[in-house]
């Protein structure tokens, strides 16, 4: 089957620009190819601010973290742009930018099976200590899905 | 900056709230360090684990940081380091003003005017570093510094708690998968 919808995660990584790059290299040139670009933000721990006077005080900076975190959602939307550049049309580019709820990995895989996505492209940081707290998430992405085809840039 | 003490009881209720919501390590993370730089009114923070294989640090969680600052390695000296290794504090006010730094152009151009960091540690070894970062000069009391050791405890506590209860799932999963014929059960 012909692959038509992709999924990128993008991670704000060094290695990003190689997944973009290889995602335009493999898929741009295809007819009909949509590509949606996924970012899952931790969103602010929920604290109630009227409590005490240290969170009272906190109000005014969680603010400014949120909109630190919408700046995220900006730097996305930007991605598409450099995804133009690269030869991608961007009209077939969308962002899916969400509060992450459970790991990065349950997230692309909920995501992947309520869009039904043909392929996923994930890219893999040479992270040895984090990865053994943390676990992979190609790792579980892969002994998960089925039907699904998934690249790893590394 | 003077060096008044903004870690209380009422930052310490908020933290460990926030870590005790989550059982998952990257959100309880992230949580710590968007709640520090909130409420110690800072530029960044990043949680570290550390490789002792290669004495590298590794990000595990950060925000307020740039992307690239974070990809540019160790920005402590070799001084510094070996600071870290012996579980000791590194505190420098003034980040313009200092020979521990490797990188001092990048933390310049970064903003960065002071770091702390303090070893996150696990039974007595360094398993990571929790690092605050402040755009001006930054004269952290020492009690702070001793508050930030405690905390940097319970994430190491943390850490260590996550990966046992994640690897405490794996094997429920393996177990789950075993069919009864591979026993030699009687159906």
């Amino acid at each position: 089957m012909a692959i038509q919808r992709i999924l990128l995660a993008y991670n704000f990584s060094s290695l990003d620009q190689k997944a973009i790059e290889f995602v335009t290299s493999a898929f741009g040139h295809l007819e009909g190819v949509e590509l949606t670009v996924f970012h899952a933000f931790t969103p602010l721990p929920a604290i109630e601010t009227d409590a005490s006077l240290v969170t009272g005080k906190l109000k005014g900076s969680l603010n400014f973290l949120s909109q630190q975190i919408m700046q995220r959602e900006n730097d996305l939307k930007a991605v598409t742009e450099n995804l133009a550049r690269y030869g991608f049309a961007a009209e077939r580019i969308h962002t899916v930018f969400i509060p992450r709820k459970k790991d990065i990995a349950t997230e692309i895989i909920n995501l992947a099976r309520d869009t039904k996505f043909d392929a996923i492209v994930l890219n893999r940081k040479a992270a040895r200590v984090t990865r053994f707290f943390s676990g992979s998430v190609s790792h579980k992405v892969i002994m998960t899905l089925k039907d699904t085809t998934v690249c790893t840039v590394c | 900056m003077s060096a008044e003490e903004k870690i209380d009881i009422d930052l310490f209720k908020l933290v460990f709230r926030a870590m005790a919501q989550s059982d998952n390590l990257e959100i309880m993370a992230n949580h710590l360090t968007q709640l520090l730089v909130a409420a110690l009114e800072i530029k960044g923070c990043t949680i570290f684990a550390l490789d002792p294989d290669l004495d590298e640090l590794e990000v595990l969680a950060s925000f307020g940081m740039s992307t690239d600052y974070l990809q540019k390695g160790p920005l402590l000296s070799e001084k510094s380091i070996a600071d870290m290794f012996r579980g000791k504090p590194i505190v420098i006010p003034d980040a313009n003003h200092t020979d521990r730094l490797q990188y001092p152009q990048n933390a310049k151009n970064e903003g960065i005017g002071a770091i702390v960091s303090v070893p996150i540690k696990f039974s007595g070894k360094v398993i990571g570093a929790l690092r605050l970062y402040h755009s001006k000069v930054w004269d952290i009391s020492d009690r702070d510094v001793d508050s930030l050791l405690v905390l940097a405890e319970n994430i190491g506590l943390a850490m260590t708690y996550t990966r046992v209860l994640k690897a405490l799932k794996t094997i429920r999963y393996t177990v789950n998968d075993i069919h009864s014929i591979w026993l030699l059960e009687q159906e």
